[in-house]
């Protein structure tokens, strides 16, 4: 899944980005590459075990579902049709924990409601669990400890389901590595790291991608782009273009 | 038949349409309102879109540029006829400072619900005294003789003019000179479009543990969901003032800034624009790092930087007052934030698609006494301030007169034999240079004034030592255009 990185099935993929270059754009294209991959089954479908729970959960903690419609139109993906059908489901965390009203919220909520969502026995076309973002848990009032106990039980729960799990995380100091991620570090299996220019903002080029491999990886023939030899893309409305750093490959 | 349908412009947007707005040019569903300021509009894309919050972070104590775009924001609202929501324990005292059209101009009958396009009459045509002014310049600058191939080009524009038309009712011109009359601040009090909120104050319920954060969203919610005919504007001047806001922490900050966008969201006819006090706009308060949360928690974030907390930097950049920085922009609805290709003053449309592509200009605003306008910011014709220059120019020679009356701009170019005072500049023991006088004046005085300048540094005086030091010490140039503070 997620061209042109080769990342398998099953598997939990932290991506960090920075401000200067959001990672967006490999959020939706995940969502938007899944619908397109796993059409909707007709009406005289058999309804089984697996149309009743849905393909694509989104965790998010910032409520922009307009934004999200918006954007996979531009994809060709109708999403407010696939919300309504069941396939996407959206959970807000900030509304599911009530932050202003208790003095220490705790993400057990939102776990028992994913863990509902998610199918008992793992289907035949994996599932996508989306956690967007852990940053912004940890900065609106949610303990550190909380919350990567949160994202401990939530990879073990995707790891039973067979369901690739993907969460995003923001770096504010470009270079530095704070607890909490070295922590998602630990447990993650492959890393995208998204990052922008050093030399700062460009027209032709928005940022540049390296794919690393977690420390909870198993033995696979993936490949991995290091940052000497990074992937750059260059961001537009209808998705990224990436192109090899340093060439000029149909985009300069 | 033919399965293609043209798009019928007219009908392709079920936007409702808002007086004062625009649609956003990147997308149909979302519509842009002005922040005031011609500009800072240009930056953020065409305005700032419905349902976005913008935060400005002034780290200077001691300039107050932050809450004029704030002031703009209002003045702005009021004119459009917007529903106004301001936060602030003082908000009245800041409503008198609010700025408004220029007298010159009659100033438009507020607009009142329901009413169609604007009621400016056309005062004298041009949009503000200063544009007039600007035309003079451009005109005497036409004068000079341009080489032939470069005749054709347009004149250098560092920054993006306003629109000439003055019945739009969009971005109107505000004059700085002038005051919005306190009349109309009553009227827009009393028909309850204007509301001024304090943060101070109990809670509904008193068994609730009250903060201002949370009460400040208690009223924002009531006022959006109050109104829905009209935008919504919401401002906080001073956000983490210790005034009006206690105690606040990070974490309640970013909190807040959270829960207002998630209310902005819900209710998308509203936007909201936000000041940092000084204290909170640096990293010192809030960690490292403290800043790009802000940026990831609200949709659009600039910083602008004044110069009045370093002399080194206003002196090598006259013509401005501070620097802006853009942590992040409003991107409602696409991937790619509309200011990229839209923005004018960013330039980054104009080089993506050449072949290459170069960064993004430097911003920097300035303040004249008129208006507030965000620039691009360039080095100086001359190169810079490392560029060595052979010949004192006449402007220099006027200022560097001794209290003994002889000029001393001779002395510029003889640093290296004034070792003594042991200063940073960076001619030290090299070659002489030679120093012509414009004007005529030739070696004799040359002569002289080096002998007078010995006589002054060996006379330790005060006044004079200040004015021979005066030169060494400036490494900028200056130029023969007029100081902006020439009226």
């Amino acid at each position: 899944m997620l061209p042109p990185f080769d990342i398998p099935a099953g598997s939990f993929t932290l991506v960090t980005d920075e401000l200067a270059a959001p990672a967006d754009f490999l959020i939706h294209q995940v969502v938007n590459g899944y619908i397109k991959e796993h059409p909707r089954p007709g009406r005289g479908a058999q309804v089984g075990e697996e149309s009743s729970s849905p393909k694509v959960v989104i965790l998010s903690a910032n409520a922009d579902i307009a934004k999200w419609k918006a954007v996979s139109s531009k994809h060709g993906v109708n999403l407010p049709l696939h919300i309504s059908s069941g396939v996407v489901k959206f959970v807000d965390i900030a509304s599911q924990c009530s932050l202003s009203e208790v003095s220490e919220p705790r993400l057990s909520a939102t776990f028992d409601v994913v863990s509902g969502l998610l199918p008992s026995k793992a289907p035949t076309s994996g599932n996508v669990v989306i956690l967007d973002d852990v940053s912004t848990l940890e900065w609106i009032g949610f303990s550190p400890l909380d919350i990567i106990r949160f994202v401990r039980a939530l990879r073990i729960a995707c790891h039973k389901s067979k369901s690739t799990l993907i969460a995003r995380y923001h770096i504010t100091i470009p270079g530095e590595i704070d607890n909490q991620l070295t922590q998602l570090l630990t447990v993650c299996t492959y890393h995208l790291d998204v990052r922008p220019l050093y030399s700062g903002r460009s027209g032709a080029v928005t940022g540049e991608i390296a794919l690393h491999r977690g420390a909870a990886a198993p033995p696979d023939d993936v490949k991995l782009i290091r940052r000497s030899g990074s992937l750059q893309y260059r961001l537009l409305d209808t998705g990224p273009v990436y192109f090899q750093k340093g060439t000029s490959e149909g985009v300069l | 038949m033919s399965s293609f349908r043209r798009k019928d412009p007219s009908k392709q947007s079920n936007l409702k349409s808002y007086a004062g707005t625009h649609i956003s040019p990147a997308s149909s569903s979302i519509a842009n309102t002005s922040t005031g300021i011609t500009s800072l509009d240009d930056i953020l894309g065409g305005g700032l879109p419905l349902s976005c919050s913008l935060v400005v972070a002034a780290p200077d104590l001691h300039s107050s540029y932050g809450d004029l775009v704030q002031r703009y924001f209002i003045a702005e609202g009021l004119a459009c006829g917007h529903r106004m929501c301001i936060i602030d324990d003082f908000a009245q005292d800041f409503m008198q400072d609010v700025m408004w059209f220029p007298r010159s101009s009659s100033a438009p009958i507020a607009e009142t619900e329901g009413s169609a396009s604007s009621s400016v009459k056309e005062g004298d045509g041009m949009p503000g005294g200063d544009f007039k002014e600007d035309e003079e310049l451009s005109q005497e600058d036409r004068k000079v003789k341009i080489a032939w191939r470069y005749e054709n080009m347009k004149t250098f524009q560092t920054t993006v003019s306003a629109s000439s038309s003055t019945l739009e009712n969009y971005c109107h011109v505000f004059d700085l000179t002038s005051r919005v009359p306190v009349s109309l601040v009553d009227e827009a009090l009393r028909s309850q479009r204007l509301s001024l909120v304090a943060t101070r104050g109990p809670s509904s319920t008193d068994s609730e543990r009250w903060s201002p954060t949370t009460s400040a969203l208690r009223h924002i919610e009531q006022v959006l969901q109050g109104q829905t005919t009209v935008p919504v504007r919401v401002c906080i001047p001073f956000l983490g003032s210790p005034i009006s806001w206690g105690d606040i922490t990070t974490t309640d900050v970013l909190h807040f800034f959270h829960s207002l966008r998630a209310l902005l969201r819900k209710y998308p006819h509203g936007c909201a624009s936000i000041t940092l006090s000084p204290k909170l706009s640096s990293d010192t308060w809030g960690g490292s790092g403290w800043l790009q949360k802000v940026g990831w928690l609200t949709d659009a974030a600039i910083k602008m930087t004044a110069f009045s907390a370093d002399p080194s930097l206003s002196a090598t950049f006259p013509a401005h007052h501070g620097l802006v920085h853009i942590l992040s922009l409003p991107c409602p609805s696409t991937l790619v934030a509309p200011s990229d290709r839209f923005s004018t003053l960013r330039g980054l449309a104009s080089s993506a698609s050449g072949f290459g592509g170069s960064g993004e200009n430097n911003l920097a605003f300035k303040c004249t006494r008129k208006r507030l306008i965000f620039e691009t910011l360039h080095l100086d014709l001359d190169g810079g301030v490392s560029e060595r220059r052979t010949t004192a120019p006449s402007s220099t020679a006027v200022e560097l007169t001794t209290a003994t009356g002889a000029s001393i701009s001779a002395a510029t170019g003889e640093k290296c034999n004034h070792t003594a005072t042991g200063d940073h500049t960076h001619i030290s023991g090299g070659p002489k240079i030679d120093i012509e006088l414009e004007g005529g004046a030739r070696d004799p005085p040359k002569m002289d004034a080096q002998k007078e300048v010995v006589a002054v540094e060996g006379a330790a005086s005060g006044t004079s030592d200040k004015k021979a030091k005066k030169p060494k010490k400036r490494v900028a140039f200056f130029s023969e255009r007029p100081d902006v503070y020439d009226f």
